[in-house]
Formats: C-alpha cells, sequence, structure tokens
C-alpha cells in the first residue's frame, strides 16, 4: 500500500474553465438560472438550467468530448503526468447520463430524416464512453465507468484512489461529466422537482434542483505536495427505504457520514467544515438535515452548498462540488449562498451566508443518489 | 491473525437463448423469489431471478455490497423513455425515468435480500463482470466490506435484427440474455472452499504469462477464454507460463456481453477430475487482458 494524493484538478461548468477561475466566481453569490425552452412534441417546456457558455444542445456530437477532455487536460497538466506516466493510468468515469446527449441527437436526426428510427443505435455500450476517453487522452490504463446516479463520480474518486493505493495504478484519473440532455431535462420536470427561483437548500422556501452541466477533472497520485489533499474515508451505503430519496428520519444519512469519518479517524467535533449534497427537495433536505443533527448535535461546523452555483450536475457533482470546494479552502475560505438557508427554520441547519474563513483540516463531503446510493468522503490537507 | 481470502460461497445463473418472442420473466420471478415484484421492468427481472439463484434460502450479511453491471444496460427503459420523448412527444414517466438509472437494479437487489452496504453500478467495453469482480475484491482487500453479491445482467431488446444492429453483430448472430452472479465472502484462508485469488487488468501479453505463471498450479490448472480473447493467442501465451488444459466454459453460447459471468459458476459446476484452479482470460481492443484466478 502506498499513500495517495489529489496532486491535479481541472473543471468545466457555468462558473468558468479552469479551478482559479471557478475559485474566483465561489467568492461571489451565485447567479440566477436562466429559463431553457426544451422542445416536446409539438411545443416547449421551459426548464430552469444553469448550463455552461453558449447553447446547450449545440453540436452535441462533439461538445460532450470537448469539454469532458478540457477538464481532464487541466487536470493532467497541473498533475504534470507525460505520456509515458498516462500509460500506467487508469480512468475512471464517473457520470449518471453516459453520452446520451450525443445518442438522441443521432436519434433525433434518424426521426427527422424519415426512414426507419431505433433509439440507441450509434452507442448502446456503457463501457464506450470510458474506452474512447482513455484513448483520446493517451490513458494506459484500466477504464472502469461508474454508474451510480448522484454519487457516480464521488464513488469512482474512491475506488481511484484505491488503484494508487494497491499500486494496480500509477495513477489515476478520476473524471466526473454531465451535460444537458431532454431526457434528464424533462425526466425531473416529470418528477415536478425543477425550481424556476433557483436552488434553495435546507431553506424553508425550498422547491427543488436547477439542471447544472459539469466536466470535472481529478488525478490521484504517490506524489506528495505542499497543501495537497488526500481521500482519509470514505463511506458508501445503500438506503432502502425509498429508491427516489434518502430515509428522512435521517438515519441512513447519519451512517454513511460516520463510518467515513470513522474511516478517517476524525471525529466529527474536529470537523472543518462540510459541503451538503443539498438538493433543496423536500424530503431530501429534510433527511440530510436529520443526519447532520444526529452526527454533529450543536456543534455542526460551516456547512455549505454549492448546487446553488452551478446547478446540480447528477453524476458529476460528486467530482465537481469536490473540485470547487477543495479549491475554496485551498485559497482559505468556504463558500457561501447569501439568503439562502440562513434560517435555521424547520430543519435546524443553516448554511454559510458568504465567503467564510477557512484553514487547513478535515473536510466532509456528502452525496445522495437515486437507487438509494449515499456516499461520505473525508478530504484532508492537515 | 490468521491470514483471510476470498470465498465464492455460492453463485447462480440465467441464461436463455433469444427468439423474437422473448418469456415474460414475471412468472419466473415470482417462482424464484416467491413473490411478485412489481413495477420493475426486464432488466431488473434478470438481475433479481440470477441473484435469487445465487442467494438461494441463505441470509446474506445486511453489510453485503452489491456490485452489478452490464455490458448495456436497462436498454428497455431507456429506449422507451427516449421513443416518448422524441417520437412521441411525451415527457417521461417519473418512474420510467427513476428506471434509467442504471443503478436502480442494485436498489430493488438490496431491497429483496435486505441488504444495506456497498451499492456499485460498473462498467467496461470489454471486461464487465471482470470490473465488478475487481471492486469487489478492492473493498474486501481493504476490509470496506466482507460480503459481496457480484453479477452481471444484459438483456435483449426486441426485434433481434435491430438488436443485433446495436451491438453492431453479422446479421443471424444468436443473441441471449443472461445474468450471473457470485456471493463473495471474507473467511480464514486455511478454510476449505473456492476462492478468488486474484482480479487484475493486465498491460500486454508479457504482463498476462507473468500473471500465468504466478497463479498456476501444475497440470491442475483450467484456463478459460473469454468472448473478446484469441483463443490462439492466449494458448500460445499460457503455453509460455507452462499452462496447457482449457476450460470451455462458453460452449457455444449466443452472444450477450457479459459472458465472463459464466466462467466461474460453469467450473464450479464442472471442475474436472484433479483441476483445482481456474485461470479466466480476457483481451479488449487494446491488447490489455482482464484475468481472474479461483482456487480450490
Amino acid at each position: 500500500m502506498t499513500d495517495a494524493w489529489l496532486v491535479g484538478a481541472g473543471i468545466r461548468s457555468a462558473l468558468g474553465d479552469s479551478v482559479a477561475a471557478t475559485v474566483e466566481v465561489l467568492r461571489r453569490p451565485p447567479s440566477a438560472p436562466r429559463m431553457l425552452d426544451v422542445p416536446l412534441g409539438a411545443g416547449v417546456e421551459v426548464v430552469p438550467s444553469l448550463g455552461m457558455a453558449g447553447a446547450v444542445e449545440e453540436d452535441p456530437e462533439n461538445r460532450l468530448y470537448r469539454l469532458v477532455e478540457g477538464a481532464a487536460r487541466e487536470a493532467i497538466a497541473e498533475a504534470e503526468l507525460g505520456p509515458d506516466e498516462l500509460k500506467t493510468t487508469a480512468l475512471l468515469l464517473g457520470t449518471s447520463s453516459l453520452d446520451i446527449s450525443m445518442t438522441e441527437a443521432a436519434y433525433a436526426r434518424d426521426l427527422a430524416s424519415g426512414g426507419e428510427a431505433y433509439p440507441l443505435m450509434s452507442n448502446s455500450s456503457m463501457g464506450e464512453m470510458g474506452r474512447v476517453l482513455a484513448k483520446r487522452l493517451g490513458v494506459g490504463g484500466m477504464d472502469l465507468t461508474i454508474n451510480t446516479a448522484c454519487t457516480a463520480s464521488a464513488n469512482a474518486l474512491v475506488y481511484g484512489d484505491m488503484l494508487v493505493r494497491t499500486r494496480r495504478a500509477s495513477h489515476a484519473l478520476i473524471l466526473g461529466t454531465e451535460l444537458f440532455n431532454r431526457t434528464t431535462a424533462l425526466g425531473f420536470r416529470s418528477l415536478d422537482l425543477l425550481a424556476p427561483d433557483g436552488m434553495r437548500p435546507f431553506d424553508k422556501n425550498r422547491r427543488g434542483i436547477v439542471l447544472g452541466e459539469a466536466c470535472a477533472a481529478v488525478v490521484v497520485g504517490p506524489e506528495r505536495r505542499e497543501g495537497a489533499f488526500r481521500l482519509t474515508g470514505s463511506a458508501n451505503l445503500c438506503d432502502t427505504h425509498g429508491i427516489s430519496a434518502a430515509n428522512p428520519d435521517g438515519s441512513t444519512v447519519a451512517a454513511v457520514m460516520r463510518e467515513a469519518l470513522g474511516a478517517a479517524g476524525v471525529a466529527p467535533g474536529d470537523v472543518a467544515a462540510v459541503k451538503s449534497h443539498g438538493t433543496a427537495s423536500l424530503l431530501n433536505d429534510e433527511a440530510e438535515a436529520a443526519g447532520l443533527r444526529q452526527v454533529f448535535g450543536d456543534g455542526l461546523p460551516p456547512l455549505c452548498a454549492l448546487k446553488p452555483f452551478i446547478g446540480h450536475a447528477f453524476g458529476a457533482c460528486g467530482l465537481a462540488e469536490l473540485v470547487m470546494l477543495l479549491g475554496a479552502a485551498s485559497a482559505g475560505f468556504v463558500p457561501g449562498t447569501p439568503g439562502v438557508g440562513a434560517d435555521p427554520s424547520d430543519l435546524g441547519v443553516s448554511l454559510t451566508q458568504g465567503p467564510t474563513p477557512v484553514g487547513r483540516g478535515d473536510f466532509l463531503l456528502n452525496y445522495f443518489g437515486f437507487g438509494g446510493n449515499n456516499t461520505a468522503l473525508v478530504m484532508s490537507n492537515g | 491473525m490468521a491470514e483471510r481470502a476470498i470465498f465464492i460461497r455460492a453463485a447462480g445463473d440465467y441464461y436463455a437463448q433469444a427468439d423474437e418472442a422473448l418469456p415474460e420473466l414475471g412468472p419466473l420471478v415470482k417462482q424464484t423469489l416467491g413473490a411478485q415484484v412489481r413495477r420493475v421492468g426486464r432488466f431488473v427481472q434478470l438481475a433479481l431471478i440470477g441473484a435469487a439463484r445465487c442467494v438461494g434460502q441463505r441470509q446474506l450479511p445486511a453489510t453485503t455490497g452489491v456490485y452489478l453491471t452490464s455490458g448495456r444496460g436497462d436498454m428497455e427503459v431507456t429506449a422507451d423513455v427516449m421513443e416518448q420523448l422524441f417520437r412521441d412527444g411525451q415527457a417521461p414517466r417519473p418512474l420510467s425515468f427513476i428506471n434509467t438509472v442504471s443503478n436502480s437494479a442494485c436498489f430493488y437487489i438490496a431491497k429483496q435480500f435486505g441488504l444495506r452496504g456497498r451499492s456499485a453500478f460498473v462498467c467496461n467495453r470489454y471486461f464487465s463482470f471482470e470490473s465488478a469482480l475487481q471492486l469487489a475484491m478492492l473493498d474486501m482487500e481493504a476490509g470496506v466490506s466482507t460480503s459481496a453479491l457480484v453479477g452481471s445482467t444484459d438483456i435483449v431488446l426486441a426485434p433481434l435484427d435491430v438488436h443485433r444492429k446495436r451491438l453492431r453483430l453479422a446479421e443471424g448472430t444468436p443473441v441471449a440474455e443472461g445474468s450471473h452472479w457470485l456471493w463473495l465472502e471474507a473467511g480464514d484462508a486455511a478454510d476449505e472452499g473456492a476462492k478468488l485469488t486474484s482480479v487484475e487488468v493486465l498491460a500486454d501479453g508479457a504482463a498476462l504469462e507473468t500473471w500465468i505463471a504466478r497463479h498456476a498450479r501444475g497440470a491442475g490448472t483450467a484456463l478459460s477464454v473469454g468472448q473478446f480473447g484469441d483463443a490462439t493467442e492466449t494458448a500460445a501465451i499460457a503455453a509460455r507460463a507452462g499452462v496447457t488444459p482449457t476450460f470451455d466454459y462458453r460452449d457455444g453460447r449466443a452472444y450477450y456481453d457479459s459472458q465472463s459471468g459464466a466462467a466461474v459458476s460453469a467450473f464450479l459446476a464442472q471442475r474436472p477430475e484433479g483441476v483445482t484452479t481456474l485461470l479466466h482470460v480476457n483481451r479488449d481492443a487494446e491488447g490489455r487482458f482482464a484475468a481472474f484466478a479461483v482456487r480450490f
């Protein structure tokens, strides 16, 4: 076994095209979502979005790879991995919707042509996107695609870290990606979980999510660098209370946080800050708040929610929000959301209301996904 | 402290070559699980059937992790949602949308068997079953899990000629559905039983040769070649490592992506006299190999 450290990071989101640009924007309040027209039959459905700059459905067959490769190359450059190191590097892709934006576009084009048209003809292999990315990036180790909804890229980090620690790979390039697609947009519309006025986690006026987009990347390697973070503890547990929401009594959320903190050897009172999952949905925020109260009691450290900044990036949120939090923490602050979750209200927790100073230490990050997939990470730079 | 090993405690399978009229799985779900599971599609049904045949009447530890893989995932529900959206102009039905999430199947399995441990859905273009096995092994080696239910599931989506086009198969290629499951449990290495001793992805033939030499046990070794492997190439590499026997678990099987899942259960069921070790080798288009070893 060897130690493993985060030695490179990259991100593309509504906040910008680099980690540095993203951290600067995180010092300011979140922007309001824009309303996006999504074609449906003869009409349109309007959905709130915090997508990346430009039209989200423009050039879908190239956009995905262009954006995820951009984030990956930023991380690879910071990690200073050359072609030889990449040959022994593993690639782990965490995503919920894979390349569905591309298969949707191909199906729509086939339908428009008036001929025989079936879905999933351009690609139906769940491992193909990971294979293509590895080849395009020159990564020669194994590639694994983790597909566990909103915890996908957080779970990918856990396994990438293990591959490096057990020396099965020299480095691990972990990617989280989620781009706009109609299936996700209109699926959440059907669930009545979209919030036109923006995401307000843990707020008495919370109404749900805003669609987000992100491509994020980190490189994990054995080289220790000054101030670098490492994964010191993690847990992933299945909550069978419901397929689309955690147990509102908080017990399963508390269990995964306790297990991650236990694995890291960190007492709740020593946690520097917590990044909530914070979907701003009625039941999930209730469950997360209850779990936080059970683990931290009255000693809850600064609690932030990052989805108000970039929307809900689903399978990419694990890595995107990790890159955002660790980037901000390295710059000495935890982001805040003025006017959102300011009052403990009925949930008994409140969010940071502006950039909040923080030093080195242990940070807890929560992620919960459809299918009862609950993950907590402890990242440390102390 | 006694040395630990990963034991294969049980295996269970579903395999059926497909024709145009795919069999209804509801009755088999009810027969296998003892009750109907409502509002789930073919993919989840098939995953449940395979897993239930593996688990049998046992009560697995509640901390058991579920590790599921698939070459194509739940194509039925995804295609259905896309047809609704793009062809019919209708928004997805809520439960259909939720079930497009691949790990929904992990949820139904965990719920069915009372599990609350790890839950992972993992894939790789060529090494789907091997990748699930590797994640389980990583967790068990790290002490994160002591019990794991590892499986693969692939369905057929009619019509078959379209299915073959989706899978880039030649016209008329026989296709099948498969669901293969293993229950792994950590135990005392000195105990008797089938043990999973290695799961690795290897960079090239030289690395494979070294791996075979390390894990082979002379004449007591059987070697099986996965569906994407080249039998001639693998036999030549194995011969250099001193291994000649082969074990044909595929035996004329029709195509589905996760055939490797059948290798272990076939070995457990058909283990030739005197054979103590199975080495399974698969290959991807880049020339890497995935290999795992089972030993009695």
